[in-house]
């Protein structure tokens, strides 16, 4: 168990990066906290694996410091590092049966035989595979390949953290559901830190204490699941995080305030940044949806609406143009073309300035 | 399914057919020339006693199977045989896999001598065969050469039944293990990355990984790699030939060799063939048991 810090950590691949763009990581600090569940989520090829490989010993990081318990691991190879890994393909030593397999790291670290027995008995329990343990390893199913994966990470008494590269990528949806599930329950009952990888915003969302926002090799945000969805810092998080994205209405200056001919809300300005890009990004799920005659604060058209099981998406077309999307469970009484008002509550209308967040009065 | 499917004219299928059959007729055409009528006419030959006093396809019964059943010289060219593939296949499986590891992690030099490990392969055997001759040759070689430099006296490299045998297997492995090498390194390049990370985190050493990674995922690469090379050197002819013409005696004398002799110097054609259909039967039988063997040995039972 330990708590990891990233400090200042950064990678490239090229021998001598010049410029940001370089960088598949750019230097980053952030802080997991020991025992917590976290998810680096992000766009393929956002450095989220650069990052879950340096942290593991694979890739040595060109830049900064890796600590565990403030020791510096930077440069500590893989073996003595006391980290486990599970990848998206689930690995096996196809040879072996299930309980060879589970007792393998043990063995390459030269444990005692009664000491494996029970450790390895111990975990099969946990992963509910004691029924499995003397079958080989390669004929069970692939969900099943990945819990003995992470069972090879879970009997190492010394394991300070799991690292899982995608591990859900491969697995049938129901098993996902499942298997995630089991990930929450052996984080509570061992309080191993989790470090999950993915680029799927649900999978993330169920599955960590704070969630870690990359693109580009640049860190966008890091918080919980419900800041991340209040308070997006940027527009990409607000794009990313969230189904369907944020919607982002462009602001003009107005009599010292912002405002759009879309919406009858204004956003007054602290500070003077008259020039740059203002939008207002509004979560379609903020979006309230009225009789035209209702008391609103804009009127539109309907455009499109999409079903979703239970909630629908409807798209409006404002005055100026302006679409709007909004999250409702009435979708099934309404139908393209009719008018409707649109209400947002002015707290939950977040000015954006040039992308990222401002704070506005 | 017929009742409800969408029924087709019999025109419409015939066409097809006779379109089908005529596109596959080139094809067919030479199968039958170089396989099935060589085939056919061998075993009908088999039943013949043509030889060089009485040509002809007249019909002897089986009598030639019983004299191959009560030839022991071809027998023991067999067990020879069996002896010179086994021994030359695993040395050039062990041998190409250790050059295909060593050049497989990035090394100084790695693509020269990739280039450098397959000059063998590509030489003519005959050729080849001829400069291992001169090599071996006892008095002006330099094989005896450089070994009479360490005080090794001359050795009967060709001209004794041992050494003979053993100068056999040099040469086979010398020029076969590229083979290995090469398809052992596709097999190796080809591997995925993450069972090695796996291992590294498990903590395993360079021997465990070996064993517990590399070898079980080569596992079908060595199979396909080992049966290729079993068949061709069960065909062993070319390099007996040159090297040592199946002397002295008989002991460098492999099967195609023997038949080789009986066929083509003897001219006992019908005999030769009759004892090419057992060869035949022989290596199909062997080698089909072997590859299950080999199959349940290293990916162990399916299912």
């Amino acid at each position: 168990m330990a708590e990891i810090v990233l400090e200042n950590l950064g990678h490239s691949y090229l021998p001598d990066p010049k410029s940001e763009a370089d960088f598949a990581l750019k230097p980053v600090n952030l802080t997991w906290q020991d025992g917590k569940t976290y998810a680096l989520l992000g766009p393929s090829g956002c450095g989220k694996t650069t990052m879950l490989n340096i942290i593991s010993g694979i890739v040595a990081p060109s830049h900064g410091r890796l600590l565990f318990d403030g020791q510096d691991v930077t440069q500590t190879p893989t073996v003595e590092r006391n980290i486990a890994q599970v990848f998206q393909f689930p690995v096996i030593y196809s040879t072996k049966t299930v309980r060879q397999n589970l007792a393998f790291p043990l063995e390459c670290r030269g444990v005692a035989p009664e000491q494996i027995k029970a450790r390895v008995a111990e975990v099969a329990t946990l992963l509910d595979l004691d029924y499995a343990l003397d079958m080989p390893a390669r004929r069970l199913s692939a969900d099943q390949k990945q819990l003995i994966s992470l069972g090879r990470g879970l009997v190492r008494e010394d394991v300070s953290a799991i690292l899982l590269d995608e591990p859900l990528t491969v697995i049938d949806p129901q098993m996902k559901f499942m298997l995630r599930r089991k990930l929450r329950e052996i984080n509570r009952e061992t309080g191993m830190t989790m470090i999950l990888v993915t680029h799927d915003q649900s999978e993330a969302m169920s599955f960590a204490d704070e969630i870690v926002v990359m693109k580009d090799g640049l860190l966008q945000q890091s918080g919980t699941p419900a800041e991340l969805f209040s308070q997006p810092q940027n527009d990409f998080v607000g794009y990313f995080i969230g189904s369907p994205p944020m919607n982002m209405i462009t602001l003009e200056p107005r009599d010292g305030a912002l405002g759009t001919d879309a919406l009858d809300l204004t956003k007054k300005l602290t500070i003077g940044t008259a020039g740059s890009r203002h939008q207002l990004g509004i979560r379609p799920e903020h979006v309230s949806l009225v009789a035209a005659d209702a008391e609103n604060i804009g009127v539109g058209t309907i455009k499109k609406i999409e079903h979703l099981g239970v909630d629908g998406v409807v798209t409006l077309q404002l005055a100026t143009g302006v679409l709007i999307k909004a999250k409702t469970r009435n979708h099934v009484e309404m139908s393209v073309g009719q008018t409707l008002g649109v209400n947002v509550r002015t707290d939950d209308a977040l000015l954006y300035i040039e992308g990222s967040l401002a704070h506005a009065e | 399914m017929g009742a409800y499917g969408a029924p087709t004219s019999h025109r419409g299928v015939n066409t097809m057919l006779s379109s089908k059959h005529f596109f596959l007729l080139p094809a067919l055409l030479t199968l039958v020339a170089i396989i099935l009528f060589p085939l056919l006419f061998t075993i009908r030959v088999s039943f013949s006693s043509w030889d060089v006093f009485q040509s002809g396809l007249d019909y002897i019964g089986g009598k030639n199977y019983g004299r191959v059943f009560a030839d022991e010289r071809f027998w023991q060219s067999l067990g020879r045989l069996s002896l010179l593939s086994l021994i030359s296949v695993s040395l050039q499986y062990t041998l190409g896999f250790a050059l295909a590891l060593a050049v497989w992690k990035q090394v100084r030099g790695g693509r020269f001598l990739r280039v450098l490990f397959l000059i063998p392969m590509m030489t003519t055997p005959v050729v080849m065969s001829v400069i291992w001759r001169t090599v071996f040759h006892e008095s002006l070689g330099p094989a005896n050469d450089i070994l009479g430099m360490f005080g090794i006296g001359a050795v009967p490299w060709l001209s004794s039944a041992t050494g003979a045998f053993i100068s056999v297997l040099i040469v086979e492995i010398w020029q076969w293990t590229p083979f290995m090498f090469l398809l052992l390194l596709a097999g190796l390049v080809s591997l995925p990355r993450e069972p090695y990370l796996a291992a590294a985190i498990d903590g395993a050493g360079t021997w465990r990984t070996f064993w517990q990674v590399t070898f079980p995922l080569m596992a079908p690469i060595t199979i396909g790699a080992l049966i290729i090379r079993l068949i061709e050197a069960s065909k062993i002819m070319d390099t007996v030939y040159v090297l040592t013409s199946g002397g002295p005696g008989t002991a460098t004398e492999t099967s195609s060799y023997y038949i080789y002799i009986r066929g083509l110097r003897d001219f006992q054609i019908g005999y030769s063939a009759a004892l090419s259909l057992v060869y035949l039967v022989i290596m199909i039988v062997s080698l089909t048991v072997i590859a299950k063997l080999l199959l349940r040995l290293l990916v162990g039972k399916v299912g």
